[in-house]
C-alpha cells in the first residue's frame, strides 16, 4: 500500500486540505474564491448553504468529477483529479443523482465489490437487512429509495474511508431516515471522515458534529456543534434586547440566538443558525476567526 | 499497487464493463447476423428467382458479399465504438465510471480491446458463419446449377478466397489497420461530443478529410508546379510504397486517435 | 428518544443514562452500552455520546476500563443524585422560584402542596 495512504488512515490529521481554490463553471461566475479549509477523520461534516452556494460543486472537487481553475486539493495525501485506484478505492461518493444497471443486487457486487480489497460482504450483509432490502432483487426493479439505500449501503460497504454523500436523505421515507441515521451512527469510525450535504437539517441535526456553510464563494463558518454552543445561546425568548444577534418570531415569542455569556449548555438549532448567519454575516464573523 | 496498470483491475473492470457493454453487444451481434442472412437470402444465386445466377467467369456470382462484407463492418464497429464511452453523457452514469477504482489508462484500454478487438473479432466471426452457411447451401444444390451450367465450380467461402488466393491476400496487409482507426474515430467521437456523437463524428470526418484531400491535391499541385513527369518504368515500386504509406498512416492516425481519446478521458468532468 | 428543543444533546443524553441508573435498569458494576451502541439507539453523533460519557466520568457516574469499556460505578446513584441536585438547583430552581415569587405563593402553601404531591405518587 502506499506509503502515505497508511500515514492517514493511522492518524488524525487534516485527511483534505484546500488551499485557495478557485472554482467555478465560467470565468465569469466563480463558485469559490480562494476557499481554504482541512477536513480531518472521525468527523461527520455537515455541507450546508443556500440552492447554488456550490455545495454538490465541492464535493465534486473532493472527488476528482471537476477541476478547479486554481489552488490546490489534497485528499488523504493524493492529488484527486488524477483519479488515481488507490484513492478511488478510498472514496465513497453517493451522488443526488445515480445510476445502477439493470442486474441483480449479486451480479453488481461481484462485478464491483472486487475493486475495494477492504470490502466486507458481512457488512454489506447487515446494511441491506437493515434497510429492508431483499437481496436477490434487480436493481432496475426497486424504487427511487430502495435503490438509494442499496448504494449507500454498497458504498459503505467498500469501507472507504472518505464518505462523501450528496443530499442522502432525499428520496427516503421516514422509517429510512431513521434507519439511515442509525447507519451513519455506526459508520463513523475513527479513521473515517464523513461529509454530508443537506438542505433538510431536520434530518440529520444531531448527527453532524462539525458544520460547513457556504456562502458568497467562500466558507461562511466551518465549527463543530460544540464550539458554537460554547460561543452561543439558542433559546426561545418573549422580548427581544440588544444582545441578541437574530430572532425568528415563533408561537410563544421568538426562537434567537445570542452570545453565550453565562456558560449555558443550549441545544444548537442548525436551521436558525443557517438563517442567522445569511442575515447576519458580519456579526459572526469576530467570533468565529 | 500500481497506479497506472495492473493486470489484475485490468481483468476486473474487462469483467465490470462488460455487464453493460456486452448485452448491448451481443444483441447488435444478433441485428448484424439478421441483416446479413436477409441480404444472403436475397442477392444469392437461385434457380426459381435469378436468372443470372453466373458472372463473367462462370462461378457462381457472390460478388454482392463483398459489398456488404465492408459496409455492415463499417456500420457495425463504428455504431459500437461510437456507442461505449457515449454512457459518460449521462451526468449519474459518467460519476459511476469515473469513480470506479480502475486507472484512466486501464478504462481506456477496455474502451480499445472492446470497441475495436472484441467487435471487429465477433463481426468476422458471424459473418464467417453466416458465408459458410450460404456457400454450404449453395454447394449441396449445385447439381441444380450445372444444368444451366454443367461446368460451374463449387462455391468458395469468402475467407477461404482471402487466403488461398494470392490476389486478394496480395495487399490485405496494408489495410491491416483501416478497422481499427474508424473504431478510433468513433472511439474518440463518443468521448470528445456530448450529443448526437455518431452523426458529429461522421461529419467532422468529412469535414477533415476533405479538407486533407483538398490540402494534399493543391500541396501536390505547387510542389510539381512546373516540372515534368518523368517515368522509369518504376511504377511498380511507387504503388507498394504508396501501400506501405497507406498503412502507416493509418496506423499513426489510429494511435493519434486513442491518445486524444485518452486526454479526453482523462480531462473529462462531470 | 425523542430530544427535547432547549437542551444540548449530550446532556439529554446524559439524562438518559442517569435515569437508567437511578430505576436500575443499569446496575452498579455493570458494563454500560458502548459509545457507538448509545450513538445508534439515539441516532446521534458518537462524538456527542463520547462528550456524554467523559461529562458522566468526571461526575463518578460512570467509570472507563480500559480496553473494555464503560461501567456504572459502584456509588453512581448517589452521584447522580448529587449530577442532578446540582443540575436541579441551577437550572430548575430559579424558573420555579421565579413563578413563586411573581404568583405570591406562600411557603406553607408550597409545603402542603408537596406532602400532598409526595404522598400520590410515591405512597411515603
Amino acid at each position: 500500500m502506499n506509503y502515505t495512504l497508511v500515514y492517514y488512515l493511522t492518524n488524525t490529521v487534516g485527511m483534505i486540505k484546500i488551499n485557495n481554490l478557485n472554482f467555478g463553471y465560467s470565468k465569469q461566475k466563480p463558485l469559490f474564491k480562494n476557499m481554504s479549509m482541512q477536513l480531518s477523520n472521525g468527523h461527520i461534516y455537515g455541507l450546508l448553504g443556500k440552492n447554488g452556494a456550490g455545495k454538490s460543486s465541492l464535493l465534486k472537487n473532493l472527488a476528482g468529477l471537476v477541476y478547479a481553475q486554481s489552488g490546490t486539493l489534497e485528499v488523504m495525501g493524493f492529488n484527486p483529479t488524477k483519479r488515481q485506484p488507490a484513492l478511488l478505492e478510498q472514496i465513497c461518493f453517493i451522488p443526488e443523482e445515480f445510476y445502477l444497471p439493470s442486474v441483480k443486487i449479486d451480479a453488481y457486487v461481484k462485478a464491483n465489490a472486487p475493486f475495494y480489497k477492504n470490502f466486507n460482504h458481512g457488512y454489506l450483509f447487515e446494511l441491506l437487512k437493515e434497510f429492508d432490502i431483499p437481496a436477490n432483487n434487480k436493481l432496475i426493479d426497486m424504487s427511487y429509495g430502495q435503490k438509494k439505500k442499496f448504494i449507500i449501503a454498497f458504498g459503505l460497504a467498500t469501507e472507504a474511508k472518505l464518505v462523501i454523500m450528496d443530499e442522502p436523505t432525499n428520496g427516503l421515507d421516514i422509517p429510512s431516515k431513521a434507519q439511515f441515521r442509525k447507519i451513519m451512527a455506526s459508520a463513523l469510525t475513527d479513521d473515517r471522515c464523513i461529509i454530508i450535504s443537506t438542505h433538510q437539517v431536520r434530518d440529520l441535526d444531531n448527527l453532524i458534529d462539525t458544520v460547513i456553510m457556504l456562502d458568497e464563494n467562500d466558507v461562511a463558518l466551518k465549527a463543530s456543534v460544540e464550539e458554537i454552543t460554547n460561543k452561543l445561546t439558542f433559546k426561545k425568548v418573549k422580548e427581544l434586547d440588544e444582545s441578541i444577534i437574530y430572532a425568528e418570531a415563533s408561537l410563544s415569542g421568538y426562537n434567537a440566538v445570542m452570545p453565550n455569556y453565562h456558560n449555558e449548555d443550549s441545544k444548537l438549532d442548525m436551521e436558525l443558525l443557517f438563517n442567522a448567519i445569511l442575515a447576519e454575516k458580519i456579526k459572526f464573523k469576530p467570533l468565529f476567526n | 499497487m500500481n497506479n497506472t496498470f495492473n493486470i489484475n483491475r485490468f481483468g476486473l473492470l474487462l469483467k465490470r464493463q462488460w455487464l453493460d457493454f456486452g448485452k448491448i453487444y451481443l444483441i447488435s451481434l444478433l441485428v448484424v447476423a439478421g441483416v446479413l442472412i436477409g441480404f444472403y437470402s436475397y442477392y444469392i444465386p437461385s434457380i426459381e428467382r435469378r436468372t443470372d445466377n453466373f458472372d463473367y467467369d462462370g462461378n457462381l456470382d457472390l460478388r454482392f458479399r463483398y459489398g456488404i462484407f465492408l459496409i455492415l463492418g463499417f456500420l457495425f464497429t463504428s455504431t459500437v465504438a461510437s456507442g461505449y464511452f457515449s454512457i459518460l453523457r449521462q451526468k449519474s452514469r459518467a460519476i459511476l465510471e469515473l469513480m470506479t477504482p480502475a486507472s484512466v489508462t486501464e478504462k481506456l484500454l477496455s474502451g480499445i480491446l472492446y470497441t475495436a478487438l472484441v467487435s471487429l473479432t465477433g463481426y468476422l466471426i458471424i459473418f464467417y458463419i453466416v458465408d459458410l452457411g450460404f456457400v454450404k447451401y449453395l454447394n449441396s444444390n449445385i447439381d441444380a446449377f450445372r444444368i444451366a451450367n454443367p461446368k460451374v465450380p463449387e462455391a468458395q467461402s469468402i475467407t477461404y478466397q482471402m487466403f488461398s488466393d494470392k490476389n486478394y491476400r496480395e495487399y490485405l496487409e496494408y489495410f491491416f489497420a483501416i478497422p481499427f482507426l474508424i473504431t478510433s474515430i468513433f472511439l474518440l467521437g463518443s468521448v470528445y461530443f456530448n450529443k448526437f456523437h455518431y452523426i458529429k463524428t461522421a461529419i467532422s470526418v468529412m469535414i477533415f478529410s476533405g479538407i486533407a484531400i483538398y490540402v494534399i491535391y493543391k500541396a501536390g499541385g505547387i510542389l510539381t508546379k512546373n516540372m515534368v513527369n518523368i517515368s522509369h518504368r518504376s511504377a511498380h515500386n511507387d504503388r507498394d510504397l504508396a501501400f506501405l504509406m497507406i498503412l502507416l498512416v493509418t496506423s499513426a492516425l489510429t494511435l493519434i486517435f486513442w491518445t486524444i481519446a485518452y486526454i479526453r478521458l482523462k480531462e473529462k468532468e462531470v | 428518544m425523542e430530544f427535547r428543543d432547549n437542551k444540548a444533546i449530550y446532556l439529554q443524553i446524559a439524562d438518559y443514562v442517569c435515569e437508567h441508573i437511578l430505576l436500575g435498569k443499569w446496575k452498579a458494576d455493570e458494563k454500560v452500552p458502548s459509545v457507538r451502541e448509545l450513538a445508534v439507539e439515539m441516532e446521534v453523533n458518537p462524538n456527542t455520546v463520547m462528550r456524554t460519557y467523559e461529562l458522566l466520568q468526571n461526575k463518578n457516574i460512570i467509570n472507563n476500563k480500559r480496553g473494555i469499556g464503560f461501567f456504572v460505578d459502584e456509588n453512581a446513584t448517589e452521584h447522580v443524585k448529587t449530577y442532578r441536585k446540582i443540575q436541579f438547583i441551577d437550572d430548575e430552581l430559579p424558573v420555579v422560584f421565579r413563578n413563586i415569587y411573581l404568583l405570591n405563593i406562600g411557603f406553607d402553601e408550597l409545603e402542603a402542596k408537596y406532602k400532598t404531591f409526595v404522598k400520590e405518587n410515591f405512597n411515603a
